[in-house]
């Protein structure tokens, strides 16, 4: 097995240890930052895949965000030094008001984040207003939409609204994500797109900004 | 004469209406663990639904939108009632307007009842599990990040049932995880109206034989969930 497989399964069976012992030993064989990020990729797809057939539960979801994020203090000075650092675009993120669930979007901007994308982070529970507030300063491409709860559509709703309001709705994407965000939310909130995970938000981004 | 009525039910909502349940209704317990995965809770309850032969005066779900896990569903041969509601927390509250306002004062609450205590797997059952399977310290920080930004454990008094183990539970776990711990009044009105009426458009969902249950029956396109459809 390569080190690149045996690095997926490790993360896949939530042996943090062994990750990052394997992450270094990638990273000191040469590998590129891409190549390691790329095997997290498909980990956290594997991880997905158990957790929708009730093999994992919230906890490994977690352990596997927790492993991602030591990977990525290890990868991330490399991803500076690669000529492709140059940040692709902005990306305004923020879980609603009204929720404050935020394990999926910590996911989404770790995986824009490492795709190239400048992110500014809202945190949770974010009214509409800071919303338009951040998107006035921070100028983003695309505004990305975080809920955990069908209580969260109506205030994704209101966001997208208070974006038009200002005027602002033409000068942003906006993308929804979280929970049980499907088609249905997408039309009833009037965001351009959603996606199912964080793989979904970076080619979004990607096909709206570039990159 | 009594209507013919039979209920199906997730199993924390059932504690809460089984001591209200019409005399002749008929029920059927479904798992808890169904919540986490929306697909599977649609296709279980589609199976049970189908699995009923004779008509009834009508099918009475106890659920809410439930992560959109009811969009989808028919009964052939019955009438649907549904409680227009997001989830099982507003059924034990007694209304979808008393849950948006418990949760707009505080939206980090995890909400416990004696159901969700019994049958439930909360974060705080999972916790158990963690430490075996990870180890103390990992657990820790899993729970840690789980619970980020939860600030109240609110136990809901719906006022059925002696209290005192599920108040002593409930406290203890506020504290050992850091957690407010408050007690919230909750209320059968939304359960005795499930089960005896009125199934007024405002809080209910009533869906004809034959007819599907739609996204926009929970969330009218206008934008006021909650008019008559």
């Amino acid at each position: 097995m390569s080190l690149k497989d045996s690095l997926i399964q490790a993360i896949a069976e939530m042996q943090e240890e062994e990750a990052i012992r394997l992450t270094r030993a990638m990273v000191d064989g040469g590998a590129s930052p891409m190549e390691v990020l790329d095997a997290a990729r498909q980990a956290m797809d594997i991880v997905g895949q158990r957790y929708e057939k009730g093999i994992y539960f919230l906890p490994e979801l977690m352990m596997a965000g927790e492993i991602l994020s030591q990977m990525a203090e290890i990868v991330k000075p490399l991803l500076a030094q690669a000529p492709a650092a140059r940040k692709h675009g902005r990306v305004l993120i923020g879980t609603v008001a009204g929720d404050i669930h935020d394990i999926g979007k910590n996911i989404v901007v770790f995986m824009l984040d490492v795709n190239g994308f400048e992110v500014m982070d809202l945190g949770v529970d974010v009214p509409p207003q800071k919303f338009v507030e951040a998107v006035k300063e921070f100028k983003p491409q695309v505004v990305g939409l975080s809920g955990f709860l069908t209580l969260a559509f109506d205030s994704m709703k209101e966001t997208i609204k208070a974006l038009e309001a200002a005027g602002l709705r033409d000068q942003v994407k906006v993308m929804i994500g979280g929970g049980s965000v499907d088609e249905h939310v997408r039309a009833y909130t009037g965001a351009d797109a959603w996606g199912r995970d964080a793989m979904a938000a970076v080619n979004l981004a990607r096909q709206w900004i570039g990159g | 004469m009594n209507r013919r009525l039979f209920v199906l039910a997730c199993a924390t909502v059932v504690e809460e209406m089984v001591p209200l349940m019409p005399e002749g209704a008929e029920y059927e317990v479904l798992d808890f663990g169904l919540h986490v995965n929306p697909e599977q809770l649609r296709q279980t309850l589609q199976q049970r639904i189908d699995a009923l032969t004779a008509p009834y005066d009508a099918i009475i779900l106890g659920y809410g939108l439930c992560s959109q896990a009811v969009i989808g569903i028919q009964a052939r041969q019955s009438p649907l009632v549904i409680p227009r509601v997001d989830d099982c927390i507003a059924i034990f509250l007694g209304s979808r307007d008393a849950h948006r306002e418990q949760h707009a004062q505080e939206p980090g609450t995890y909400y416990l009842t004696k159901g969700w205590i019994e049958v439930g797997d909360t974060p705080f059952t999972e916790y158990e599990r963690m430490i075996q399977q990870y180890g103390q310290e990992r657990a820790d920080r899993l729970i840690r990040l789980m619970l980020a930004h939860y600030t109240r454990l609110a136990l809901i008094n719906t006022g059925q049932y002696e209290l005192e183990k599920y108040r002593e539970y409930t406290r203890r776990t506020a504290e050992r995880f850091g957690l407010r711990y408050e007690e919230i009044p909750g209320s059968t009105a939304l359960i005795r109206k499930m089960l005896y009426g009125p199934w007024t458009p405002e809080e209910f969902i009533v869906v004809p034989p034959g007819g599907i249950v739609r996204y926009e029956d929970f969330f009218p396109p206008s934008g006021d969930a909650g008019s008559p459809g």
